[in-house]
């Protein structure tokens, strides 16, 4: 008998027990800015008082070590691995160990990887648990969906363009497939603002094709925000910009949808509305 | 102090096991520790034998046994052992070594399954190596007693 998955589940089931919901932010398709939604999301609920932690399960591509200026050493405590903190957040990430050496980490390892350092973390008493999953529909997040279970909940992250869009729904038709209550989607990059002025670059999907796509008419549209690439997220949000203010209705949904989750039985999630795609 | 969080890792785990095959008393146990991991094995027996309380583990034999490492790369065939790794595994930076009150220890101590990003293969250079043994935590033994 193999101890290895047996292990990493004992020490990930003693953590969940812990931690009220976990939300998955995903999207299938790379470059459309999940981690900075994630890193974003993450912060302001933490900002709210509510115990946070946010999980980088981006194998190959860490990146929230560098949004959030944070970094090894990793220090091991009494009940597990430390995670670092940023203002009131607690992260964690595969980036912490490997820093910038290239991980070629073939598919059956990663859920190995994924439950032990989810396992293996002192995450102590959470609220959220925010969890950055990689651009795939592979690995990452088939373990994520294993080993969370009912507790998980999907935020979907697409950019405005067709191509992303397609993506995205199919992301979401598989999360409905496993029995993932889909949250919402961040349509991010969804405008620039010039003044008063807000421009579209990208276009502008329509909250039905949105809906017919991906399940949800739930959508918040998160702005190009040029200052992220001179500053940290955290720093970022700050600001008072429409950025950091989308980000607190998408915590508040959050929220919402966990008093919700435990009013109702697995799967019954039906989500407000909010302004966003046209 | 990994090996004791390990210690209370398999010890839930082998009770999960004898209480779902219904075991009245655990008599004997056997594990093997992958050479990559690096842990000691004689804190992780002490923390073992620390835990092994109750009925059903108390008293039961207890054997912790190395499973040597060995390496291939997927690109030229070539093999080796951990010696080699070892000279591979002293380059990494110390700022990536983990912090315990009273050592650094690797990352691949808490996560093996890591060793992608710091193992090459010795002869082509490619990244593309593979863990063939020893990477891993085996019961290779659980003889239990179970109701009549």
């Amino acid at each position: 008998m193999s101890l290895k998955g047996a292990i990493g589940a004992a020490a990930a089931g003693h953590r969940l027990r812990r931690i009220g919901r976990v939300v998955l932010v995903g999207s299938g398709k790379g470059g459309v800015g999940k981690s900075t939604v994630a890193c974003s999301l993450a912060l302001t609920l933490a900002e709210t008082n509510l115990r946070t932690g946010l999980l980088d399960l981006d194998i190959h591509g860490a990146s929230v070590p560098g949004y959030l200026g944070i970094g090894p050493p990793v220090v091991s405590g009494r009940e597990g691995l430390m995670p670092k903190m940023r203002r009131r957040l607690k992260v964690m990430s595969v980036g912490f160990f490997t820093g910038d050496n290239p991980v070629p980490m073939r598919g059956g390892d990663k859920a190995e990887m994924i439950s032990q350092l989810f396992g293996l973390t002192d995450w102590g008493d959470l609220d959220y648990l925010v969890v950055d999953l990689p651009p795939s529909m592979g690995d990452e997040l088939l373990a994520s969906i294993g080993l969370f279970g009912e507790k998980s909940i999907l935020l979907l992250v697409t950019t405005p363009s067709p191509a992303s869009v397609e993506v995205v729904s199919r992301m979401g038709r598989l999360a409905r497939d496993e029995g993932v209550p889909i949250l919402g989607t961040v349509v991010n990059m969804a405008y620039v603002k010039s003044g008063r002025t807000e421009l579209f670059p990208f276009g502008r999907p329509s909250r039905g094709r949105l809906r017919r796509g991906i399940g949800t008419d739930l959508a918040w549209a998160v702005p190009l925000e040029p200052a992220l690439s001179l500053r940290r997220v955290d720093e970022v949000l700050g600001t008072g910009t429409d950025f950091a203010r989308v980000f607190y209705r998408i915590a508040a949904s959050v929220e919402e949808s966990g008093r919700h989750a435990s009013r109702t039985r697995k799967g019954d999630s039906r989500p407000v509305r909010e302004r966003g795609p046209s | 102090m990994h090996e004791l969080s390990l210690a209370q890792n398999i010890v839930d785990s082998v009770l999960a096991e004898a209480n779902a095959k219904g075991a009245t008393r655990v008599l004997e146990l056997r594990i093997e520790v992958g050479e990559l991991m690096q842990i000691d094995r004689r804190a992780l027996r002490f923390g073992l034998k620390l835990l092994m309380t109750g009925p059903l583990l108390e008293g039961a034999r207890l054997r912790v046994n190395l499973k040597r490492a060995s390496f291939r790369c997927r690109r030229c065939g070539a093999e080796w052992d951990m010696a080699e790794a070892r000279n591979q595994l002293a380059r990494v930076a110390p700022s990536l070594l983990v912090q315990e009150p009273d050592s650094r220890e690797l990352p691949l101590h808490f996560f093996p399954y890591l060793y992608p990003a710091f193992i090459r293969c010795p002869k082509c250079g490619s990244s593309d190596a593979s863990a063939i043994e020893g990477k891993d935590l085996e019961l290779t033994k659980l003889a239990m007693e179970t109701r009549p």
